[in-house]
């Protein structure tokens, strides 16, 4: 079915601004297509109903995002006027069709004075424990208390470096040449913690054992063997983390 | 009278200083442990040294010294590249480091920072030599790098005192030991005294900064101005400049230069070298907001020899496309063909916050809307994908040719020996260490 349409207001607003002149209009569900006559031809035009009602929903989905951001930046609901100059409708009465629409929809609740209160939208409001943002969603009350992966790797953040591996003496502790060691050299190596140590002028990354006074480190692999320092042994930190990244 | 103290209160207050020792070239010798006891040099990629460790500096290694000197006098100096991504990441660590001691720390260099200690005895549990002895452990511990401390009474003093003994010195200066530090220490080495106000100084008949520090108010009153006054009340151990803790929000002038090597006598290049910092130098502008009124350009010669010129703008402004009119004219005044030059740099100043700018009768509003938007939208994808992602044609020229010639080795480490996930453009916020495991 067709709906013809004549428009009298030659005037630039309606014509020029079709969203606000179809809010106007009451068309029948069976309608796919509206003509739209205006005094002078050439802005006389047809607009298809099914193409619209898609464009339509994305608006609305537009305008409901406006005014939550609006809620969730200044805590209270804008005023019609607000609500206007946001948006970009000129007329109030506008406006009070958008409302009307949004309390159907349930985005949005008046109270007993009328005035304007959040519906579904307040949800997203981050105000925790107040009466105006309502229950706060439960899933963020879980997410408000988690470790990043630099939390989880990374104790002092001022005292940790990384380091990149090239032997093989620590493979069976799960330390493959080419990964990412993180060390910490703020901390005091203990017996049984990978360390980054200088033996007798050698680096090396081994397992600390301190057998009653004397030190020995001990690799990961058969290949190698223990090393007892002669002379000097300094460590530069302790490993407290191996990060491999495949892709 | 020599020996008479300048105040006998111990700690009205409790300033320390703290400046790293050697510091681009101590962080390399701490992520490179094998460098340790070596002289080690940065500024590879520069042809000068920009640090040297105190191993250099023994042999006679001095800042600015070319390469050609540095192999004549300590042959086996070891020269790497500067890697400021790894200095930033040591020096926002001292700073941390400060901050778990006390909250009042104000980063005054990347490798100096003062820190108001007062009233920390009783929560620290302990003296104030005590607890700078801890930040320097601290420091050396987590980070493998020593530094230079001084406590006393005021900035001026604290920074006499962690000069005093270098490197990896701690000096705390009561307020009756004040003079004894002053005596020997001669008048132009105090902070905020240079050259011109010395020689005055000395006519006066004041050499030492014992001299200057016991004249009466009335003497100094009389010939000095004010931030002389105030020089003379922190050395009398009244403190008078404050520690700020805030972070610099806010310039004076915005600087950016850049040396290039070989010298290069190709006019468009170093026209885009011009243009790159200018384009580098508004960048900073609008990301603090500002606005600046005048543009200051400079070209270093071959011959180190410096020539510059000051613009006044009509309007006061951050982008480059309103600056480079008067960067061209101001370029083609001082320009000379067939001269090499290594060095050009720009300055913006008299700056202003941004929204105090106003439109003259005469500004095309339109058009400087229309470029407000622009670089808006350059900001933004620069943040989204890199610096220059958007750039002046003008500059071109800068990337297409190397900064440095010569061998690819003058890219740090860091830069080059990348883990998976890293790029060019960003690598994880940790140090690397260097050593073969």
């Amino acid at each position: 079915m067709i709906a013809l349409v004549l428009a009298l207001r030659t005037v630039h607003g309606p014509l020029y601004c079709p969203n606000s002149a179809f809010t106007q209009l009451t068309v029948p569900q069976c309608c796919t297509k509206i003509f739209i006559f205006s005094l002078d031809s050439e802005r006389s035009f047809t607009y298809n109903v099914n193409m619209k009602q898609e464009q339509k929903d994305e608006q609305l989905k537009g305008r409901i995002k406006e005014i939550s951001q609006f809620y969730y930046y200044k805590g209270r609901m804008p005023s019609f006027s607000e609500i206007g100059e946001m948006l970009g409708l000129k007329s109030k009465n506008a406006v009070s069709k958008l409302v009307n629409k949004l309390e159907g929809l349930k985005v949005i609740e008046r109270d007993e004075k009328g005035r304007l209160t959040p519906g579904s939208i307040k949800f997203p409001v981050r105000v925790l424990g107040t009466v105006e943002a309502g229950f706060p969603s439960p899933a963020e009350e879980e997410l408000v208390d988690t470790l990043s992966l630099d939390d989880m790797l990374i104790q002092n953040h001022e005292s940790t470096f990384l380091l990149k591996v090239s032997g093989d003496s620590m493979c069976e502790a799960g330390i493959l040449p080419g990964d990412m060691v993180i060390v910490n050299k703020g901390q005091t190596p203990q017996s049984g913690d990978i360390v980054i140590a200088e033996v007798d002028g050698e680096w090396t990354m081994k397992y600390l054992r301190k057998r009653g006074s004397s030190v020995i480190l001990i690799p990961a692999n058969a290949k190698y063997k223990p090393i007892k320092p002669k002379n000097e042994l300094k460590i530069a930190g302790v490993v407290t983390a191996v990060v491999r990244r495949y892709q | 009278m020599n020996n008479q103290p300048l105040t006998i209160s111990s700690w009205p207050q409790a300033v320390m200083h703290m400046d790293a020792d050697a510091f681009f070239a101590s962080c390399e010798q701490a992520i490179h442990p094998e460098l340790r006891g070596k002289p080690v040099i940065t500024g590879k990629e520069r042809g000068i040294v920009s640090a040297a460790s105190y191993e250099a500096k023994a042999r006679g290694v001095k800042r600015g010294m070319g390469y050609f000197d540095i192999k004549k006098i300590c042959p086996d100096a070891i020269i790497v590249p500067s890697d400021y991504e790894t200095y930033s990441l040591f020096s926002v660590r001292m700073f941390e480091i400060l901050r778990r001691f006390s909250p009042d720390v104000e980063e005054y260099s990347i490798d100096e920072a003062f820190v108001d200690l007062t009233g920390l005895r009783r929560s620290l549990h302990c003296s104030y030599e005590m607890i700078a002895s801890q930040i320097q452990k601290t420091v050396e511990k987590e980070l493998g790098i020593t530094v230079s401390i001084g406590v006393s009474l005021s900035k001026v003093l604290a920074k006499i005192g962690s000069k005093y003994n270098k490197p990896n010195g701690l000096t705390v200066i009561q307020g009756r030991d004040i003079h004894s530090y002053l005596e020997k220490l001669p008048v132009d080495s105090i902070w905020g005294i240079g050259a011109n106000t010395s020689a005055f100084l000395h006519k006066l008949g004041i050499r030492t900064a014992l001299q200057f520090a016991r004249k009466d108010e009335k003497f100094i009153e009389k010939h000095l101005s004010k931030p002389y006054r105030e020089i003379w009340c922190e050395l009398n151990g009244m403190s008078v400049y404050p520690v700020v803790q805030e972070s610099k929000t806010s310039y004076k002038s915005i600087s950016k230069t850049k040396t290039f090597t070989p010298p290069s006598t190709d006019r468009a290049f170093v026209f885009a070298q011009l243009s790159k910092n200018l384009e580098n130098a508004c960048i900073k502008a609008r990301r603090y907001n500002l606005a600046a009124s005048r543009l200051t350009l400079f070209l270093r010669k071959k011959d180190f020899r410096h020539i510059g010129i000051e613009l006044k703008l009509n309007r006061s402004t951050a982008y480059p496309s309103e600056l480079f009119e008067p960067l061209v004219q101001g370029f083609n005044q001082i320009y000379q063909n067939g001269i090499p030059y290594r060095l050009t740099g720009v300055v913006l100043s008299g700056l202003m916050p941004e929204n105090r700018v106003q439109f003259s009768l005469f500004d095309d509003t339109t058009k400087i809307e229309k470029m407000a938007k622009i670089y808006t939208s350059i900001d933004e994808l620069s943040t989204r994908f890199g610096k220059h992602t958007v750039q002046h044609a003008s500059s071109l020229p800068v990337k297409l040719q190397m900064q440095h010639k010569g061998d690819r080795k003058d890219v740090p480490q860091r830069k080059s020996d990348l883990f998976k996930g890293e790029n060019k453009r960003q690598r994880l916020g940790l140090p690397m260490l260097h050593v073969q495991v």
